[in-house]
This record gives structure tokens, sequence and C-alpha cells, in this order.
């Protein structure tokens, strides 16, 4: 016969439920205050043992395995650190969870972050500098392309060490180019691209010849260069906004007439599915994308440098990686020794070939690999050739918090609403103002 | 034999049972109380400080600012923006979902060939994750090679872009909510319509009444009760919709689509402004509160429960 419960034991069990869950919220609290932790914490482990990290880390497709390969070898090649590598989302969810983990007290002990993220957790004091790891590690900083590397630097101590590092070019549909009879390259200025895409665009309007990224997908990382070349920015190095510069809004100007005026430009939620599709001949895109792109589609891909207007102008982006301050000693070095792995010259070149971001090594470009892959695909190499030409993004975008998606949802206001650039931008630039106090408050308590 | 007690002076027995039920009902209660405290109470009132501080989930220090974050969002343009949508989402939304349901119950519930399998069918999508749907919705709507295309193509129609056009997304968004939650309203109302008395439709029957007679006075006011029920729990599942829009549209295009939870999702986990995601949050909860307390005290009136 089954035996019931009776009605005491029913409750008695209860209370130790509700005792659990009270003990289980409680312990969720207690990170409130310790964010601006840096000095390094105790050892963890035996000397000899080896020491286990954990990455977080921001790819998926055939990013996500090259990053799992690289994390891979590195577990192979030595017997001193285990390194396990947690997918965590794209770059925003990555950083969300990483803000989470830091009130909970489950950090990661190194993780990707993004170019807009990275100096969030810098002011909050979540990241590490790097300067004596690095030179436990034997790591020379030298090697590293200085446009990417010194993006990482405050006070010329380094926190974030460049590794998927990108740049937008212009991809072009081979295709769709020859049989409109354009010649096979990029265009050199937007005035030029002005009159061949109306020969792109299909007027039952399956096809446009230009698509832009709406604002989640990064439209104002790839607008941040068109926004220079019309001799624009969007802000002053001192966090002065410029949104409302004559310039600046002759670029969204352009952009809205692009697809409202020209219509010979869409605004697409998926822009690499479409370009890839057929449905728009050319874009903007990241270098990160390339390999991606080129093994999916059906068409040769052409890629070229940006189009110029008054400027030439091209920002560098992608992400880097940082060591979390809260992680023990024996931990963080362990995590410099990852790093040092993933970025040595003969990693940056195996993951520059499966991916397309750029070697962040200068001695990755003389390596034989490179060499010959370079001659194998002369795409691969336009990224490398546009990037002494690059430089590192407004503070607007890449140091206000939110600064990049404010921007975005500005530009979806003027593409897709067609609202006035100027009225759009001036708001924008309120909000930009507005957001950038405190990221200035905090940069004076830490920076003095 | 029956002994007389007083009623003033209680028997030590009964008093020391009265104190037994008391705390039995404390013990009863308790478990739940406490959940309740710790996951419902306890963030409410810790929200409406939050409201009131400005802090980004990372400095060691909120910073107190009093009103000034309700004072910002209710005099940006954008916030009563976002209101109006959430309005049009929710009353488009809900007013589908229950005529449109109500249609289906009353056909599933004629003697049909297969109508079991057809009311399976049409619950299927309750069961299904929304962010399964959603993405499975993104290709219908392709305006290229989406499903909806392809239809409107036999009837000469071009497709909007739906999910890239702001004047077309939130009609989308409506679209699969609708889609979603009817499975779960036909069955609400099919359990109503077997609930109204036989005898009802026989006696209308008798008195000369006709079909639509017979619908307009016994079904209908027979369903009120279910209707209710549906329209509240319909609006409360409306202001919290998230999965849908944030893999659909992320709120887009041009905020669009964005409702009020989108807003307090990306005020307090995209801009990691945890003062004004507090703010809508505590707007939401009083719409919320003030829907319930209306729905509750003059729909209700006019419900005829059988």
């Amino acid at each position: 016969m089954k035996r019931t419960f009776t009605r005491r034991e029913l409750l008695r069990l209860m209370m130790v439920g509700g005792g659990a869950a009270v003990l289980a919220a409680c312990g969720g609290q207690s990170g409130q205050s310790t964010s601006q932790q840096t000095t390094a914490p105790a050892v963890v482990s035996q000397p000899g043992s080896k020491v286990k990290i954990t990455y977080w880390g921001s790819f998926s497709g055939n990013l996500g395995e090259a990053e799992q390969a690289m994390v891979k070898a590195f577990n192979e090649s030595q017997n001193e650190v285990e390194v396990e590598y947690q997918f965590q989302g794209n770059y925003e969810e990555t950083a969300q969870k990483f803000t989470a983990a830091l009130q909970a007290n489950t950090t990661p002990d190194v993780i990707l972050l993004s170019d807009v993220w990275w100096f969030g957790f810098y002011l909050a004091g979540a990241i590490t500098a790097l300067d004596d790891l690095a030179r436990q590690v034997n790591l020379d900083f030298n090697d590293y392309e200085p446009v990417l590397l010194n993006e990482g630097v405050r006070k010329g101590v380094h926190y974030w060490i460049p590794f998927a590092r990108s740049t937008p070019l212009f991809y072009y549909n081979k295709s769709i180019w020859a049989e409109a009879g354009l010649p096979d390259r990029a265009p050199e200025t937007w005035a030029e691209f002005s009159e061949w895409a109306p020969k792109l665009v299909k007027s039952d309007g399956s096809r446009a010849a230009f698509g832009h990224p709406n604002g989640a997908s990064y439209i104002a990382w790839l607008f941040q260069g068109v926004v220079w070349q019309f001799g624009g920015q969007y802000s002053l190095p001192d966090f002065t906004m410029t949104m409302t510069d004559p310039n600046t809004l002759r670029a969204a100007q352009f952009y809205q007439d692009t697809v409202l005026k020209e219509k010979w430009a869409v605004l697409s939620p998926n822009l690499n599915q479409d370009f890839i599709g057929g449905a728009i001949a050319s874009m903007m895109a990241s270098t990160g994308a390339l390999a991606g792109i080129q093994a999916n589609a059906t068409f040769p891909v052409g890629v070229g440098f940006l189009p110029r207007e008054t400027n030439f102008g091209c920002p560098t982006g992608g992400a880097g990686l940082a060591i979390v301050s809260r992680a023990p000693a024996e931990k963080q070095l362990a995590a410099m020794k990852y790093i040092a792995f993933a970025t040595n010259p003969t990693s940056a070149g195996v993951w520059a070939r499966s991916t397309g971001y750029m070697p962040v090594r200068i001695s990755t470009k003389q390596t034989p690999e490179m060499i010959e892959f370079f001659k194998q695909n002369p795409n691969f190499k336009t990224a490398v050739d546009q990037l002494p030409k690059t430089r590192a993004q407004d503070a607007a975008r890449v140091f206000v918090r939110n600064g990049d998606q404010i921007i975005g949802k500005g530009l979806e206001r003027i593409i897709v609403n067609g609202e006035a650039p100027s009225s759009v931008f001036a708001d924008v630039n309120n909000e930009l103002t507005k957001a950038a106090q405190p990221i200035l408050q905090d940069l004076k308590a830490v920076e003095g | 034999m029956a002994t007389y007690t007083p009623r003033q002076e209680r028997h030590p027995n009964t008093l020391r049972r009265e104190h037994r039920e008391s705390l039995l009902f404390a013990l009863f209660i308790g478990p739940n109380l406490l959940l309740f405290a710790v996951f419902t109470y306890w963030p409410l009132l810790y929200n409406i400080y939050l409201s009131m501080v400005r802090w980004d989930f990372l400095r060691p220090t909120m910073t107190f600012v009093g009103l000034q974050n309700y004072i910002d969002a209710f005099s940006d343009r954008r916030f009563w923006n976002i209101i109006w949508q959430t309005a049009t989402f929710t009353i488009c939304s809900v007013g589908l979902t229950l005529i449109l349901g109500l249609l289906l119950a009353l056909l599933l519930n004629q003697p049909l060939r297969y109508r079991n399998t057809a009311r399976a069918i049409v619950f299927s999508p309750v069961v299904m994750s929304g962010a399964v749907i959603a993405v499975v919705w993104s290709y219908i709507f392709d305006p290229r090679y989406g499903l909806i295309d392809q239809l409107l193509g036999f009837i000469g129609l071009d497709s909007p872009n739906w999910l890239a056009d702001p004047f077309w997304a939130m009609p989308a968004v409506i679209i699969v909510y609708v889609w979603k939650n009817l499975g779960y309203a036909v069955v609400i109302y099919l359990a109503g319509l077997q609930n109204i008395p036989r005898e009802l439709y026989d006696a209308a029957r008798v008195d000369g009444a006709g079909t639509w007679e017979r619908f307009w006075n016994v079904t209908l006011p027979g369903l009120s009760p279910v209707a209710f029920f549906l329209s509240v729990t319909s609006v409360l599942t409306c202001f919290q919709a998230f999965d849908i829009i944030r893999v659909l549209t992320n709120g887009g295009p041009a905020d669009a689509t964005t409702t009020l939870i989108f807003h307090l999702y990306e005020l307090g986990f995209v801009s990691y402004d945890a003062g004004k995601a507090g703010v809508v949050a505590i707007v939401l909860f009083l719409i919320m509160l003030f829907l319930t307390i209306v729905q509750i005290r003059y729909i209700e009136r006019q419900v005829t429960y059988g």
C-alpha cells in the first residue's frame, strides 16, 4: 500500500523548501559593493597542478568553431593551464552576463569584450592591468599592430588586447557587377557609386544596389566611417558631441537619400543573408564576415576599400581579450598565458585565415603561410592593406555607455521614418551628452 | 453526558485548539508568503528604490536623484510614444484573440470530422517556444521568398516589407501573437460552450428563437464569464509579451515595435540604466494594477455567471 504524507510532514517539507529559496535569494545579494576591487587575490592551488580557467566568448557559427579550435590548440599545447570555453551570446549579451556576474560574484577569468564594452568595465575596475602579467609571460607588445593595441591602453597601461579585430570593407557581388557592365572593383567615391547604383537595382524591387544594417547590427559602426568621409565626426576627444556638425548632418542626409530619395539602398535586419541571397548587390560589412560570406555565396565575392567622399575614413572594430580583476592571481597569470597564445604570430595567422579578422601581430604578415594565403585569397589581403589607413572610433560610440545604440536608433529614425537629420541628430546629441556625464565623472575618479 | 460551559470563559482545550489552528494557518500560508515576499514583494519595494537612483549596475555606489528619473521619463516624447504603441499592441492583440478565438471555438464545437485533430492543431502554437515561433515567422514574413509573399502573389499583390517597414512591423508582431495565443482562447471558450446547459437552447428553440437569436441570447451571455477571464489574462500576457518581439523585430525598426516591457529590457540591460528601467517597471506595474481593478470592478458586474 502506498504511504501518504501526513499534513505535518508536508508542512515540514514546505518549510525546508521555503528556507532554501530564501538562502538562494540571499546568495545573490552579496556582490553589491565589490566591483572596485583591483588587487589580485591569493593563489588558489598547489604549485605544479593544472590551473583551470573560464573563458567567456561571443562567437557562433564558423567564428565559434574557429574560437573553440583556438582553445583546443592551447589546451593541447601545454600542461599547466586548461581553458574552459563558454559561449555567452553576442557581444551585447556577453557584456550583460558579465555585468550580472559581477553582481553575483560568478565571474569568468578571461573575457572577450567588444570595442564598445571594454571601456565601461575598465572604468568599473572590473578588468585588470595587464603589463605585469605580460612581463611574466614574456609578451612583446611591440609586435602588435599599434593602431589596434593602443585602443586598449589607458594612461600607458594595457587593459584590452586585440584579438578579433576588424575594419569595415566594401563587399560587392561580382556577378551582378559584370551583368551591369561595371569595372571589377569597389567604387572609389560615393559619387561614383551613386552613378553605378541605378544599374544594379532591379526595377521590380527584388534587388537593391546597397544595403544598410539596422541599429542592432551596428549601423553606427559603419556610419562612423562615412561620417569621417564626409568630414564630420560623432564627438571630439573631450566628449563634446558633434552630431549636429554640418558635415555629420550631410552624411546622414546622404544615408537617407540612398534609401528614400534615390531608392537604391535598403535597410535590412539580415544584411549578410541578403547579400548572400542576391537581394542586395553590395554592402559595407566587417572583415570578420568574409570567410563566412565567401563560403556561403554562390557568386564570386569582391571586396575593396571603403569609398571616399571628401576624405577617406575607416574605423577599426571588433573585440579584444581582457582579464577579470577579481580572478585569483594564479588564474590571471593562466589567462595571460592563453591571451599570449591566442595572439601569438602563428595563432593570429590561423585565426585570420579561418575568419577574415585581421592578423593582430605585425610579424604574422611575413609568415610563409600568410604570404601564400594572401596570394590564394587576395580578398583577405584587402583588409590588411586598409589597416594603416584606419583609426580608432569617436568617444561617442565606444566610450559612452550605449552610444552605439543611441546613434543607431537615430539613424533608423532618419532612414526608416524619413525624419529630418537635423532634428533627429539634435535629439541624439542631447542623449549622448547626458549619457556621457556619468562616464566623465568616472573617468575623473579613475584617471584623475 | 454534556457539560455546560459558559461562552465567556472558554475551555482551556478550545483555547489551545484555536491557538493551534492559527499557528497551523500561519504554517500553511507561511512558505508561500515567504516565496512571495522574496520573489515578488521585496523586488517590488527594491524597484521603487531603484527608480529613484542613478546606477549602472557596475558602480559600487548608487546616486539618489529623487523623482528626477520620473521627470525625465514623463517629459520624453519617446516614452509616451512607447505607451501608445503598447496600448495599440494590447488592444489589437486581445481584441483579435477574443473574437477569432470565439469564432474558431464555435466552429470546433460543431460535430465535425477530425474535430479533435483540428483542436490539437489550433492549440499547438500555445506550447511552442516564442523564440522559435519568431524565427519561423521571420521567414514567413520575408518580402522576397516568404510564404505570405507567395500567397499574396496568387492574387497579384506584393508583400509589404513586414519587419523593415515601421508601418507594417507592429501588425506583423500582432499577427504572430494572436496566432500563438489563439489556441488557448479556443480551448477556454470550448470549455465555456460545453458548460452552457442544453435546456437553455431547447427552451429558446421552443420559444421560436433562430440561430442568431440563440447565439445572442444564450451562447454569448453564457460565455461571458469565460470571455471575462480571457480578457484579464490576455491583457496581462500582452503587457508582458517579450520573447517574440525580441527575436522578430528587436523593438525596431526605429522603435516601431517597442512596447513598455521591451523598453524596460532595453533601459535595464542594454543601456544599463537601473533608475530609468525602474521607472518603467513601476509604470507598467501601476497600469496592470489599474486595469485589473477596472476589469474586476466594472466588467465583472456585467458578467452572467451560471
